[in-house]
């Protein structure tokens, strides 16, 4: 099973924003999205979703068409976390990684467990009983990736989960960078199928087992790190001359620019 | 940091609605000691006291007392909870039931009758317990509502942004409407439209408790169902649908029955503002935003806030009286002021 886009084509007000994208997630792997700004990464994720319906093609999740697939089916086991969270109300942290529980009956009991583990997942511990209104930019984002960890913290009867993350490391400092990457490895490694968009290539090398490359709204390669990592590549979708070495630790592409 | 532990707020909200009960059944311009209360109470429950036939005390409490402080406690729980809803709706604690029109469509509604229905029509036209003025605000109200979602409705869901503009815009129309009628009414027209917007409960008589004890029934069945999906709307509608929230159908429950109690309130008792911008807000302050606990509390401290105020209005001036919704203002203000200022020094330390 898996999470697929399958020929979507997508225009809103004129501008065509995706162009015949094809596109699996499979569980237990990491897929990660690159492309320069404007490359239609968010469309994709919010197609992918169901946040906007695709004008052509169609998303299947676990074989089920997205539009069709019950809603609570569809949250327990899609968890989505977004670039911004809009959230402006004084939940305490744990409050708020308590309704990432929303689609569960699992109990109170076994949902404070869940809660508590999650936000150890993402070094949030000493967060819990804090106000989430106060919390600093990065401390949001974590309470946030902790919800959705909650979400599809254990395995579903409904089938295969995912997650699908909007560039998570966008306000993390570079120990909270790793510890997220660390973080959906584990969960990877649970059978979670992860997409991100991430910006960082040498990030996205460090943790993808497969890359999509997007720019205008089209796929241009999609491949291993060292398929889609490499210099002719790079510098005709970001316009940026681009050395490829080997990262002396992981042996995955390292781009120097 | 949290100024109170939910359950220990709803449990003394709960113990102090009684007694706050049977104080205000006690106030008013003549004073009913709790010996002649306990004696009437008796007698109604058929434990007939040593004295053969109705007291006189026991006629004001039965034909006027408790139909005004009950009516008083419904509306309130209205106001408050559905004050509660919005906020969770709009995601804005500053927002109100009046932000979707209803308020101002309900004062044209009224005002059309003061003005068009003349003389005759306001003395004896009744239904259900019901003025012609009152059915004029609900319909009014009701219309203005349904006006603003129908706006904010297109194929693609409905837009809470374009319903609040919605909102404005036929708030504002309302309004014009309601100025062109006091504009042309006479002076008496105009001091009942203006004592009416003032909100009060003195018209209170049996037919009309029991009509708001219908909405209130109905509210305190259904929204607590939908606690969770509000808690989880404060995160935004794209997360809330993500959580397995159906949007689109929790949007259109909380509008109708939004439209539908306040309607009915303001109807029996007028425009009682800030219950419901207030209430909630307060509860929040203590407890959180876990609606789970602030819509059962915000409903007994809207309840407890109108009694007071209700009974407060027919005592100060006696044996007139001021209307209720000046006095909820005059008596909540102080106190959420209060508790901004300790909520304050709580986060400073």
């Amino acid at each position: 099973m898996s999470l697929s886009a399958n020929n979507l084509s997508l225009t809103l007000s004129n501008t065509p924003l995706l162009n015949a994208i094809n596109l699996d997630v499979l569980p237990g792997k990491i897929s990660t999205v690159l492309g320069p700004n404007g490359a239609g990464k968010t469309s994709l994720l919010r197609v992918l979703v169901g946040e906007l319906a695709p004008d052509t093609g169609s998303v299947t999740l676990n074989g089920c068409a997205l539009q069709d697939c019950p809603a609570i089916q569809r949250a327990k086991t899609l968890a989505v976390l977004p670039q911004h969270s809009l959230l402006n109300f004084p939940f305490t942290a744990a409050e708020v990684v308590m309704l990432g529980r929303t689609p569960h009956a699992s109990g109170i009991a076994h949902d404070r467990e869940i809660v508590a583990q999650a936000l150890q997942a993402v070094d949030g511990d000493y967060l819990a009983g804090r106000i989430y209104t106060q919390l600093s930019g990065g401390e949001k984002q974590r309470v946030h990736l902790a919800r959705v960890l909650a979400q599809i913290w254990e395995s579903s009867i409904e089938g295969d989960r995912y997650l699908v993350l909007d560039e998570p490391t966008s306000s993390f400092d570079l120990a909270h960078q790793h510890l997220t990457l660390e973080v959906v490895r584990n969960l990877a490694e649970k059978g979670v199928g992860v997409l991100m968009v991430i910006h960082d290539l040498n990030l996205a090398a460090r943790c993808s087992d497969h890359m999509f490359l997007m720019q205008c709204g089209s796929m241009v390669v999609s491949g291993t790190p060292q398929e889609v990592l490499q210099r002719d590549i790079i510098s005709s979708v970001f316009q940026v001359e681009a050395t490829i070495g080997v990262h002396p630790r992981s042996g995955t592409p390292l781009v120097i620019t | 940091m949290r100024l109170m532990a939910p359950n220990r707020l709803l449990m003394i909200l709960g113990c102090s609605l009684l007694p706050l009960v049977l104080l205000a059944l006690m106030m008013g311009p003549v004073f009913i000691s709790p010996a002649s209360l306990l004696r009437a109470l008796f007698e109604a429950m058929g434990l007939k006291a040593a004295a053969g036939g109705a007291s006189q005390d026991g006629l004001i409490l039965f034909s006027i007392r408790f139909p005004r402080v009950l009516l008083a406690g419904l509306v309130g729980v209205c106001l408050a909870v559905c004050g509660t809803a919005m906020q969770g709706l709009f995601r804005n604690p500053l927002a109100d039931p009046s932000l979707i029109g209803v308020s101002s469509g309900a004062s044209a509604g009224a005002s059309l009758m003061i003005v068009m229905g003349g003389g005759a029509l306001l003395q004896g036209g009744q239904f259900a317990g019901l003025s012609v003025v009152a059915l004029g605000a609900f319909g009014g109200g009701f219309l203005a509502v349904i006006l603003v979602y129908r706006l904010a409705t297109s194929e693609t869901g409905t837009s809470v942004a374009t319903m609040l503009l919605a909102g404005i815009a036929i708030s504002a129309l309302a309004g014009a409407l309601n100025s062109l009628l006091s504009f042309i009414a006479d002076d008496e027209m105009l001091r009942r439209i203006s004592l009416w917007q003032m909100g009060s409960l003195d018209a209170a008589n049996w037919p009309r408790v029991w009509i708001a004890a219908g909405a209130v029934a109905l509210v305190m069945f259904l929204l607590p169902r939908e606690g969770a999906a509000l808690n989880a709307f404060l995160l935004g509608e794209s997360e809330a649908r993500h959580l397995g929230i159906a949007v689109d159908v929790v949007k259109r429950r909380l509008i109708l029955m939004t439209a539908m109690a306040i309607g009915i309130s303001v109807a029996v008792a007028g425009t009682i503002s800030f219950v419901g911008l207030i209430v909630p807000h307060i509860i929040r302050l203590l407890i959180g935003p876990d609606h789970r606990y602030l819509i059962p509390a915000s409903a007994l401290a809207g309840a407890m806030l109108l009694i007071v105020a209700d009974a407060f209005a027919r005592v100060v001036v006696a044996p007139a009286e001021l209307p209720a919704g000046i006095l909820t203002a005059l008596l909540g203000t102080p106190f959420f002021l209060s508790l901004l200022a300790q909520k304050r020094r709580v986060e400073e330390n």
